[in-house]
C-alpha cells in the first residue's frame, strides 16, 4: 500500500489518515482468487463518505461473496489532488492501493447533485476518460446509484449505468452478469444491453432524447431492448435484508463515528418539498428483535459506544418503546449511548426518554420549515405553533437555553407573510422562555433561525415549480433580518448560489452535461462546499454553452411537459403527485399514511403491500 | 482498579493516525477486547486512558507508553493478547506491566531517521555537512505556538535539545541515530530534519521510528 512515492505525499497533505486505509474491519483480500474487484467511490471527503450507511452496507455485502473485493475510495482533497497530480499518483482504492482504472467495477453513490464535479474529477483523476462513450472497453464499468440517479440525465455522459433505487440486490446480480460478459470476453455494447435487462438498472446510452423547440424534452425512446421505463428496486423483506456485522472503524474522526441501523424504510408524513419522503417508498419496517440482534453485533465488532437508530421521521416507527427496553437492557451496563435523531415529546414514556443520548444534547432543534399554519398546511409539514412552543417551553424548564429551528425560502405559494411569519415564530419561541417560571436563573437564550433556499426536486408534488430566482431569494432573505427585532434570535441563510445551482442540476436533462464537463474543466470541484463553491466559473460555463440556467431552476412546468425522468418509474404515479400539487395550491394538507393511504403507488413495488397500511 | 502501561508499537499505514485519534481508537479497541475499563466520577464520567507521550503523525514507534486503568483482573499476558486480536493494522501491544514508574521521569527519546537521497555521493555530502552543522551548534527552527489565544512564532535552538546524533550511510541513505530531549519542551525529530534539509538544501524522503525513552542517566524508561 505505502510506496515511496505514496509516503512523500502523504507526509505533505493534511489529514493524511483519510487517504491510508488499513482500518480495522477493512477488507483486505488476494486480488488473484477474485473474480471481480469494485471500487466502491464516495464523491467528497473520506470523512463524510465513512459516515454513510449505504457504503458500509454494500461494502459488507459485496466483501461477503468469495468472488468479488470492494474497496473504498473518496474524493482526494484539494491538497491531496494536487500531490496526486504532481508525481502522477492515479486514484487508487483505500484496501489495496491499487489504480482503480484496473478495476472492474467503478461504482460512484450520488448524494447530492453538488457532488458531480467530484465523480468527473475522480475518473480523471483514475486515468480514465470521463465520458463513457471514450471509455470503449469493456472494463472497468462504471455506475452510479444513490438518490440522484432519480433524475441521472445530467450524468449520463459519464456513467454507463444507473441502478434505481436499493442497492442490497441489484448490486449481486449486476456483479453476477458483469463476471459472465467478462469470462465471455463480451464488448461493452454486448454487456450493456444485458444489463438493461436486470429490473432496476438504467443504461442512458440504449435511450434517445428529443426535444421541442422550447427546450422542453419531447420523447426518450428506448432501443435494442431496453425497457420503457426503469423501475427502481426495493427490498421487500427487511427482517431478512442482508445486514452488516461489522462496519469499517475509522482511524480518524468523521462526521458520525458510530454503529447506525436502519429501523424503517419509506416515509409516512408525505412532506410535499421532500424528496426523500417519496423516493424510498413504501413503507417497510424492521422489526425491534431483528434490530436488537444486529446492534449487538456490531458494538461488540466495532467497539463503539452510540448506537444511532436511522430513519426518516424516527417517532413513526411502531414498535420504538419495545425498542428502546430490549436495547437499554444491555447499553446501560455496556455504557453505550443511543441516539436518535428524531423523537417527539409527545407519546414517549419519560424514564425511556432520560436514558436516550438525544436527549442530554444542549441544543434542541425544530424544522418548522415555514412561519405560518397556512404555508406549512400548503406544504404538508405536520407542526404546530403550539407543538412547538410546548416543546420548547418543557425543554426550558428541563434547563436548556438554546433552540435551533430551521425554515425554508421561497417554498411554493410563499408571500412576504410567511417570510414575516418566521420571525414571528421565533419570538414566540423568545417570549415562551421569558415567561416559563422554570427556567434556568439569570440565563439568557439564544434562538438560532437557519433558513436555506427551496429546491424543488424530482418525484415530489412541487417538481413542476419554479425556485425563486436570486433576486427574489436576497429579497426575502433581507425581508426577514428586517422582522428580526431581538439580538436573542440570530439568522443564517443559506448561499442561494448554491441552492441556485442544485436547483438547475436536480431537474436537469442531458444538455447539462456538456456544462458539467466544462465547468470542472475549468476548476471546479467540491461544489458542496463554501469555500471551495466557484460560482463565476460555473455561470462562466452556462454562458459559453448558452445554457439558460433559468429555465431549469426558475420555470414553472405544466403538468402535460414531459419530465427528464419521466421514463424512470419510483412507484409514486405522476397522478398522485399532481394531485398534492393541486392540494398545495389550495393549502390543503393530506393526512398521514397511517391515518389514510394517500394511494401513492409505491405499494406496488411491494406486490401491494405497505407497512403504513397493514 | 489498577493502573496498567502498555507499550504500543506504530509502524507502516498506521503512522497516519494522530494523537487524538489514537486515544479515540484505543477507547474502542479496549472495549473491543472486553476489557473493563475505569470511568472517572462525576456529572460526565469518561473512561482513563493516557498516552503519555504524544507522536508527531508519520512517524513511527517500537513503543508508546500507554497508561489505562482498568476494573477487572485480568493478566497482563491476557490483556495483550486480547489488545492485540482486535487492534487496526500496524499497531501492535508489545509490553504490558504495572504502571509504576513517574512519566516526568523520561529526559530523552532515542530514534531511527533515515533520509533518503538521489545518490550514494549525495548522501556521504549531506552527512558531512550536517555533521559540520550540528557541530558548530547554530541550528535553529521555526515553530509556530500558541500564548493565550495568540499564535507566536517561536524560535527553537535545535542543538540545545540533541544529545547526541551518529550519522552514517546506506547506499543513497542517510542513516541518523539521535537521542533527543523528550522531557521539558521535547524536540520533534522533524524539526531537526527539516532544518538539516534545509541548510543543506535536500529534499530527501524523511522516515523517523521512535525506539525507546530514556531517564536523565540515559537508563532506558519503562
Ligand atoms: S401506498 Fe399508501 S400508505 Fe403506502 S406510502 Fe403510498 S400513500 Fe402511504
Amino acid at each position: 500500500m505505502l510506496d515511496k512515492t505514496k509516503e512523500r505525499i502523504l507526509n505533505a497533505v493534511q489529514k493524511p489518515g483519510r487517504y491510508t486505509g488499513g482500518e480495522l474491519n477493512s477488507v483486505v483480500k488476494d486480488k488473484n482468487a477474485v473474480d471481480l474487484r469494485y471500487a466502491f467511490c464516495f464523491p467528497d471527503t473520506y470523512e463524510i463518505g465513512m459516515s454513510h450507511l449505504g457504503l458500509k452496507i454494500l461494502y459488507s455485502l459485496v466483501n461477503a461473496r468469495a468472488d468479488a473485493w470492494c474497496e473504498r475510495v473518496f474524493a482526494p482533497w484539494t491538497d491531496m489532488e494536487e500531490q496526486m497530480r504532481k508525481y502522477g499518483v492515479p486514484l487508487y482504492a483505500l484496501e489495496s492501493g491499487d489504480p482503480i482504472r484496473d478495476f472492474d467495477l467503478i461504482g460512484f453513490t450520488l448524494q447530492y447533485e453538488l457532488s458531480y464535479s467530484n465523480m468527473l474529477n475522480m475518473l480523471d483523476l483514475a486515468g480514465l476518460p470521463v465520458r463513457a462513450t471514450d471509455r470503449t472497453e469493456l472494463l472497468p464499468i462504471v455506475a452510479a446509484g444513490g438518490p440522484c440517479v432519480c433524475n441521472a440525465e445530467p450524468v449520463h455522459a459519464f456513467v454507463d449505468l444507473c441502478m434505481l433505487g436499493e442497492g442490497e440486490e441489484v448490486t449481486n446480480e449486476l456483479i453476477d452478469l458483469l463476471i459472465e460478459h467478462k469470462k465471455k470476453g463480451s464488448d461493452k455494447q454486448t454487456f450493456l444491453r444485458a444489463a438493461a435487462q436486470i429490473e432496476g438498472v438504467y443504461v442512458p446510452s440504449l435511450y434517445d432524447v428529443s426535444y421541442n423547440e422550447d427546450g422542453t424534452v419531447q420523447a426518450v425512446t428506448p432501443k435494442d431492448g431496453a425497457p420503457k421505463t426503469v423501475r427502481k428496486r426495493i427490498v421487500s423483506d427487511l427482517d431478512t435484508m442482508f445486514s452488516p456485522s461489522d462496519f469499517v472503524v475509522p482511524s480518524i474522526e468523521v462526521v458520525h463515528d458510530r454503529t447506525t441501523t436502519e429501523i424503517f424504510r419509506g416515509c409516512i408524513r408525505g412532506c410535499r418539498f421532500c424528496q426523500a419522503g417519496f423516493i424510498y417508498r413504501p413503507i417497510r419496517e424492521k422489526s425491534a428483535d431483528v434490530i436488537d440482534a444486529q446492534c449487538r453485533a456490531v458494538c461488540e465488532s466495532t467497539g463503539y459506544d452510540e448506537i444511532s437508530l436511522c430513519s426518516l421521521s424516527s417517532s413513526d416507527y411502531t414498535q420504538m418503546e419495545p425498542l428502546i427496553r430490549k436495547l437499554i437492557s444491555w447499553t446501560d451496563d455496556a455504557k453505550i449511548n443511543i441516539a436518535l435523531p428524531s423523537l417527539r415529546a409527545d407519546n414517549f414514556p419519560k424514564e425511556l426518554m432520560e436514558k436516550l443520548a438525544g436527549v442530554r444534547r444542549s441544543s434542541l432543534t425544530f424544522a418548522p420549515e415555514a412561519g405560518t399554519q397556512r404555508l406549512r398546511d400548503a406544504i404538508n409539514k405536520n407542526v404546530t405553533e403550539e407543538e412547538v412552543l410546548q416543546t420548547a417551553s418543557q425543554a426550558f424548564a428541563g434547563g436548556w437555553t438554546a433552540v435551533k429551528l430551521y425554515f425554508m425560502l421561497g417554498l411554493p405559494t410563499e408571500t412576504d407573510e410567511d417570510v414575516q411569519g418566521i420571525a414571528a415564530l421565533a419570538q414566540k419561541v423568545v417570549d415562551a422562555y421569558y415567561a416559563n417560571p422554570d427556567k434556568p436563573k439569570g440565563k439568557s437564550v439564544t434562538v438560532s433561525v437557519s433558513a436555506s433556499t427551496f429546491v424543488p426536486k424530482p418525484f415530489t408534488p412541487f417538481q413542476w415549480e419554479g425556485q425563486d430566482d436570486g433576486e427574489t431569494v436576497l429579497r426575502k432573505q433581507a425581508l426577514l433580518r428586517e422582522s428580526i427585532h431581538t439580538r436573542k434570535v440570530s439568522l443564517s441563510c443559506h448561499h442561494a448560489d448554491t441552492s441556485f445551482l442544485e436547483a438547475v442540476f436536480a431537474r436537469g436533462d442531458r444538455r447539462l452535461a456538456d456544462v458539467l464537463e466544462s465547468a470542472w474543466r475549468k476548476g471546479c470541484r467540491f461544489d458542496g462546499w463554501d469555500d471551495q463553491f466557484r460560482f463565476d466559473l460555473w455561470r462562466e460555463a452556462f454562458d459559453e454553452a448558452g445554457v439558460s440556467m433559468a429555465f431549469y431552476a426558475n420555470r414553472r412546468r405544466s403538468f402535460d411537459e414531459v419530465l427528464p425522468w419521466d421514463h424512470l418509474d419510483y412507484g409514486v404515479s405522476k397522478t398522485y403527485l399532481q394531485r398534492e400539487n393541486e392540494r398545495a395550491a389550495e393549502s390543503r394538507t393530506t393526512p398521514h399514511c397511517r391515518i389514510r393511504c394517500g394511494g401513492c403507488g409505491a405499494d406496488k413495488l411491494n406486490g401491494g403491500k405497505c407497512d403504513a397500511r397493514c | 482498579m489498577r493502573a496498567v502501561r502498555l507499550w504500543i508499537k506504530k509502524e507502516g499505514r498506521a503512522k497516519y493516525i494522530s494523537h487524538l485519534d489514537m486515544n479515540r481508537c484505543f477507547t474502542r479497541a479496549v472495549r473491543r477486547a472486553g476489557l473493563a475499563l475505569w470511568y472517572t466520577e462525576g456529572f460526565n464520567p469518561h473512561p482513563y486512558l493516557n498516552f503519555l507521550t504524544p507522536l508527531s503523525l508519520g512517524q513511527e514507534s517500537d513503543g508508546e507508553p500507554l497508561d489505562i486503568r482498568i476494573e477487572d483482573d485480568m493478566t497482563d499476558a491476557q490483556i495483550l493478547r486480547r489488545m492485540n486480536d482486535v487492534l487496526p493494522e500496524g499497531i501492535t501491544v508489545v509490553r504490558v506491566h504495572d504502571a509504576v514508574t513517574k512519566p516526568a521521569q523520561i529526559a530523552f527519546a532515542r530514534y531511527s531517521i533515515g533520509i533518503e537521497l538521489p545518490t550514494a555521493a549525495a548522501a556521504q555530502a549531506f552527512c558531512e555537512k550536517a555533521r559540520a552543522l550540528l557541530l558548530r551548534g547554530e541550528l535553529t527552527a521555526e515553530k509556530t505556538g500558541k500564548q493565550g489565544k495568540r499564535k507566536v512564532v517561536k524560535q527553537v535552538r535545535i542543538c540545545d535539545k540533541v544529545q547526541s546524533a551518529a550519522f552514517r550511510t546506506e547506499g543513497q541513505c542517510v542513516l541518523l541515530d539521535a537521542v533527543l530531549q523528550a522531557g521539558g519542551e521535547p524536540l520533534n525529530p522533524a524539526l531537526l530534519t527539516d532544518a538539516l534539509q534545509k541548510a543543506i538544501g535536500t529534499d530527501g524522503l524523511v522516515r523517523i521510528r521512535r525506539r525507546e525513552f530514556l531517564t536523565a542517566d540515559m537508563q532506558s524508561f519503562s
